[in-house]
């Protein structure tokens, strides 16, 4: 993995947090291990593709994935303490993806970003690879934050 | 005009109970309508329409006249089924003939001159029967129009680059703007006006299903799903294989008596969580899952939509349901648990050993698997058992399933006197609107006769084979449903599944509407595209980072429809050929 030579307080992880983000993860905690940076995992609500479904009321169905949500961050909450990562947390936020990633990033004084590789088709990640470098060009210019690419498989 | 928010919950009440008073007295009504209707010291010819397939034709306009006179002695027009009766005066005594003309869209004008032996009989004041009227179809550019129509209509909901309901609506809309407009340039463009629009509305449809989504309003707030998916992890104790037959049997069960899409959405998230917690990958839980769902929903009357479609319009009852179908989705359920083994047995063996939950993760598990709301759950219990008893025993006193649900919704608003607004908005309004707009523009091309040619058609390739046809309408049927949203197209065939029955001797057990019903729902699991409860559960799972592509779901879903279909047809085979 890549090491930090600058100093690293705030590492945020955006994930999904299914086995696809199993990779990014461990190199999100591999690197606060290595640095003893403060640990925060950052998952997104988005109903967006429940548009055209018949569905139930939105209320219900909001306040499911927000539980399915906070649980998957716990499990990682959970495996980060586990490998020995003392100060881990989580955030779960409901809105525009890129806004909220960008609120948090700057309410969380994070220096490094880590995410997944864009590696699939188009409309099964929340980014393409161009967008995600534009988007981390942006906070860089802003804040001074580094983003952390990880393939699916390292 | 904006209804204060305190008179809204006495509006949707009033609103529920004078729909459930307009059906039951239009229930009576259909019981009684045979019985009313007296002669009178009139003089009735009684005749019957029908077209080239021997359906019956209505909204014909049948006119008498003298013959080789223009002068109108009586009118009437067709009703559903096709009979008309024409009322004359004593004054048809003295006619030395009788010329009946028929007249109506999309049909050559026919004239019929009554014989003799008719007249009189007619004349000695009798109610007569003259024999029936065959009408030739007739193919106008509105023909063409409306199959255009309805088929950019399909394309557009297939395509989902706008709402279903909206493509449904910009179909409908187009049908009237031809019908309307059309014959500013020629009467051929006519497919049909307002009136006989709303014909085609099939409000049985709409009032059960709108009932319906108020009981299951009131019971995904209690969190039965979530407590049910944890009973399953908790019995499970760890083994994969166990867990996933529990949740399928769970989500077909919750299917059967709920919509399928709401089963899976609020089965979804726990079952992604108990999967993350036993280390399983949550794909090999919720495709199962929602296999399951597909399968069994269609054991029951309110189990799909299209089975609700299918009951309504062949007149199949809740017990005729669960008699005839129940016993082959039972069957096509074991085939499915044990193709789903064979397909996920190793990755819920392999993982079936890893999952060492933190205290902190299984007391949130735990809390999850808790029920939210007891009390409504007892009661939404109670008024369930009622409804069920009611729709299987009310085929007898001649109460439809639509007032059955209208009444069950009303008592249990009562009973728990939920929040109305929140009430109001879990009816899900545009997809009611949706099967309005559909009903419309299935209507249009069943007007015009392209519903009655594809009937023709299909009855040209299976002639009198009851066998075949049987299959050729469920493979059929699943195999289309794989690509074509399969309400619509359920909507569609009805009529050409009524044709059929009506010709193919031994149809008459209305084994092609069961077959109809196993292809429609079973075919759901054909692709992703195939159930909206697929691509709800596909986009849950793939923002908890498990996402399900169209390949990986065709992959698994396809050969699962094909031992689905093939049990259920062996039982269709057994139960009725």
């Amino acid at each position: 993995m890549a090491t930090e030579s600058e100093r690293v307080e705030q590492i945020l992880c955006a994930v999904r947090g299914g086995p696809e983000s199993r990779a990014t993860v461990t190199y999100a905690i591999d690197l606060a291990l290595e640095t003893g940076a403060r640990l925060t995992f950052f998952h997104a609500l988005d109903a967006e593709f429940l548009g055209y479904a018949t569905i139930g009321p939105l209320s219900v169905i909001y306040q499911e994935l927000q539980e399915m949500g906070e649980f998957t961050m716990l499990i990682l909450v959970d495996r980060a303490q586990r490998r020995g990562v003392e100060d881990v947390d989580y955030v779960v936020s409901e809105g525009n993806v890129r806004e909220q990633l960008r609120q948090v990033a700057i309410r969380t004084e994070a220096e490094v970003m880590v995410m997944g590789r864009p590696t699939r088709s188009p409309g099964s990640n929340v980014f393409q690879l161009r967008e995600i470098e534009a988007f981390a060009a942006e906070l860089a210019e802003e804040g001074g934050l580094k983003l952390r690419l990880v393939p699916l498989e390292v | 005009m904006r209804v204060s928010a305190r008179w809204r919950p006495r509006l949707l009440l009033g609103l529920v109970a004078l729909a459930t008073l307009l059906l039951v007295r239009s229930g009576a009504g259909w019981a009684q309508g045979e019985e009313q209707g007296g002669a009178g010291n009139r003089h009735l010819l009684i005749g019957h329409v029908y077209d080239g397939k021997g359906q019956p034709v209505a909204g014909v306009d049948v006119t008498a006249r003298t013959a080789g006179e223009s002068e109108l002695l009586a009118e009437a027009e067709t009703q559903d089924d096709g009979r008309f009766a024409l009322s004359f005066g004593p004054d048809v005594a003295s006619l030395a003939a009788l010329q009946i003309q028929l007249q109506r869209p999309h049909f050559q004008d026919t004239s019929v001159r009554l014989p003799s032996e008719t007249l009189a009989a007619l004349q000695s004041g009798d109610a007569t029967v003259m024999a029936d009227v065959e009408l030739v179809p007739r193919i106008t550019p509105a023909f063409w129009l409306a199959a255009a129509i309805f088929v950019l209509m399909l394309i557009l909901i297939a395509v989902g680059s706008i709402h279903n309901t909206l493509a449904a609506l910009v179909g409908a809309a187009l049908i009237f703007a031809v019908s309307y407009l059309g014959p500013l340039v020629t009467e051929d463009l006519f497919i049909f006006d307002f009136a006989r629009a709303l014909r085609y509305v099939d409000w049985n449809v709409i009032f059960l299903i709108m009932g319906m989504m108020i009981v299951i309003a009131v019971v995904e707030r209690t969190g039965i799903f979530q407590w049910a998916a944890f009973m399953a992890y908790k019995l499970s104790r760890g083994k994969g294989w166990l867990l996933m037959i529990i949740l399928m049997i769970i989500a077909g069960v919750a299917s059967a008596f709920l919509d399928n899409v709401t089963t899976m959405l609020l089965m979804t998230p726990i079952t992604i969580q108990i999967a993350l917690s036993l280390n399983l990958n949550p794909l090999a839980l919720l495709m199962p899952e929602v296999m399951a769902s597909n399968v069994v929903g269609i054991s029951t009357l309110i189990g799909t939509p299209t089975n609700i479609l299918i009951g309504s319009f062949a007149g199949i009852s809740f017990s005729d349901f669960v008699v005839n179908l129940t016993p082959g989705v039972v069957i096509a359920m074991v085939g499915l648990v044990l193709y789903n083994q064979v397909v996920y047995g190793e990755e819920l063996q392999s993982s079936a050993a890893k999952g060492a939950l933190s205290p902190m993760l299984l007391e949130r598990l735990e809390k999850r698997g808790e029920i939210k709301q007891p009390g409504h759950l007892r009661k939404a219990g109670v008024v369930g058992a009622a409804m069920l008893v009611l729709f299987v025993l009310g085929e007898n006193f001649h109460l439809v399933p639509a007032v059955t649900a209208l009444m069950g919704a009303t008592a249990l608003l009562m009973w728990i006197r939920p929040d109305i607004e929140e009430m109001i908005e879990a009816v899900d309004w545009t997809t009611l609107v949706f099967f309005i707009a559909l009903f419309i523009a299935v209507g249009a091309v069943r007007e015009v006769g392209l519903i009655s040619l594809l009937a023709t058609g299909i009855g040209r390739l299976v002639g009198e084979n009851l066998l075949l046809a049987t299959m050729v309408v469920a493979w059929l049927s699943a195999i289309l449903s794989t690509i074509v949203a399969n309400i619509p197209f359920t909507a569609a065939m009805l009529p050409v599944i009524a044709s059929l029955t009506a010709t193919i001797p031994g149809a008459e057990s209305k084994v092609l509407f069961y077959a109809l019903s196993v292809g429609a729902a079973m075919g759901g699991n054909g692709s992703l595209i195939g159930a909206s409860a697929n691509m709800v559960t596909a986009g849950i799972a793939e923002r908890a980072g498990s996402p399900i592509t169209y390949g990986y779901f065709l992959k698994r879903g396809f050969p699962a429809l094909i031992v689905t279909v093939a049990l259920a047809s062996i039982w269709l085979y057994i139960r009725f050929l």
